[in-house]
């Protein structure tokens, strides 16, 4: 009896004790987030003041940076790190919140192009990876990491894959780090060409939600861009996300009949376990705003709170990338990361410029 | 014949990081609604 007792007593005091292991990370999020938009408004009023011509840098670059300076010259402490890891957490918060700011006729509309360019997107990703892992002689599992990570939603996916194709430790490893340092890359190089190309708002956020694999990455390279292209391209970000269970149920069945990975019981549990449940949240609220649940103001509020949390991911993304860490994951799987994206970023470019054509974006 | 043992240790109930932004995220909509608070950006 004294037993039963105890035990819950023993979890809920582990359970405060894992909360409040978030919390100097989060704030410290929160601080970097911040920093960020105080920078942007400092030395807008700064130039403004000295008749200075000054680029508008946005808050998103700016957090980001400011992490990226903390994670790469200092050592993040330990402590830290648990509440930094929600980043992830604060960007489908984000996201769901965002829904407040499309109503569905939108979303039907852009999350439709969004979807048939996804649908040619993944088929031709996954092409492409494949022919480059054999080119490079990596491994057929390594491969399908970076084939499922480069063509859906990076890390999550590469996650998903790793545990339904019983993929090692290592090669996920490989596969994520890739990921992640070109997504670090994308962040800089896409709005410089996406200006370059004077691409519009939408435009330019379906190029990102398409071309970019880390949703938090994607998200944050739409909104360095503009705030309407950061909405954009988390709509075809998300889009892309909620294929995430049919690729990597192809990769399970695939690598099951080669006696390789485990089999699939039940396709249609594993399709709803895998699907990203915040799509959901995101349309459920799309359609409160929709049908008139909430006032104008009431929805200013929604959309400044999913900017909020967005600003706690862009800060978690400069504060998690550690170049000194990625480099020691080896060149090969990089360089064929590296290659595929390039060439994934200009058919992705292509697409939006015929669906730009067709469309009128 | 035997009776398998009554194993009384419960299957814990775990929520996905996907549920509890959704959660967090309808209960900040419907304090919204309510006009608890307004978010200035």
């Amino acid at each position: 009896m004294a037993t039963s007792i105890a035990v819950p007593q023993v979890e809920s005091s582990k359970r405060s004790w894992n909360f409040l292991r978030l919390v100097p990370g989060v704030l410290l999020l929160a601080a970097v987030g911040y920093g960020g938009k105080v920078l942007e408004k400092f030395l807008n009023t700064y130039a403004k003041s000295h008749h200075w011509t000054f680029p508008n840098i946005e808050y998103v670059l700016w957090a980001i940076v400011i992490g990226l300076v903390i994670s790469n010259v200092a050592t993040v402490p330990k402590i830290f790190q648990a509440g930094i890891a929600t980043y992830e957490f604060w960007l489908k918060l984000g996201i769901v919140l965002l829904g407040s700011r499309f109503v569905l006729a939108d979303i039907l509309k852009l999350g439709g192009i969004s979807l048939a360019l996804v649908v040619v997107e993944i088929s031709l990703s996954l092409l492409l990876m494949h022919f480059l892992g054999r080119a490079f002689n990596l491994n057929p599992k390594l491969t399908s990491l970076l084939a499922v990570g480069s063509s859906i939603c990076g890390v999550s996916a590469i996650i998903a894959a790793k545990g339904a194709i019983d993929a090692d430790d290592e090669d996920s490893a490989f596969a994520i780090a890739s990921i992640l340092a070109l997504g670090a890359i994308a962040l800089f190089s896409f709005p410089l060409i996406g200006h370059a190309l004077h691409l519009g708002d939408t435009a330019f956020g379906l190029w990102s939600g398409l071309g970019v694999d880390n949703t938090a990455e994607a998200t944050a390279t739409g909104a360095i861009y503009s705030d309407a292209a950061g909405r954009v391209a988390v709509l075809a970000k998300t889009a892309r996300n909620a294929m995430i269970g049919f690729v990597v149920l192809a990769y399970a069945v695939y690598w099951a009949k080669r006696g390789q990975a485990s089999e699939v019981a039940h396709k249609g549990a594993f399709l709803w376990k895998k699907f990203p449940k915040f799509v959901l949240g995101f349309l459920l609220i799309s359609l409160l705003v929709s049908v008139h649940a909430f006032t104008k103001d009431q929805v200013a509020s929604l959309g400044n709170l999913s900017k909020w949390a967005f600003l706690l991911t862009f800060a978690g993304v400069g504060l998690r990338t550690n170049f000194r860490q990625m480099s020691k994951q080896g060149l090969s799987p990089f360089l064929v990361g590296a290659i595929g994206e390039v060439i994934i970023a200009a058919l992705t470019l292509g697409l939006v410029f015929g669906a730009n054509r067709i469309w009128g974006l | 014949m035997a009776t398998q043992p009554v194993s009384h240790q419960r299957k814990r109930f775990t929520l996905t990081q996907d549920t509890w932004a959704v959660i967090l995220a309808l209960v900040l909509a419907v304090a919204v609604h309510l006009g608890l608070f307004k978010v200035p950006w």
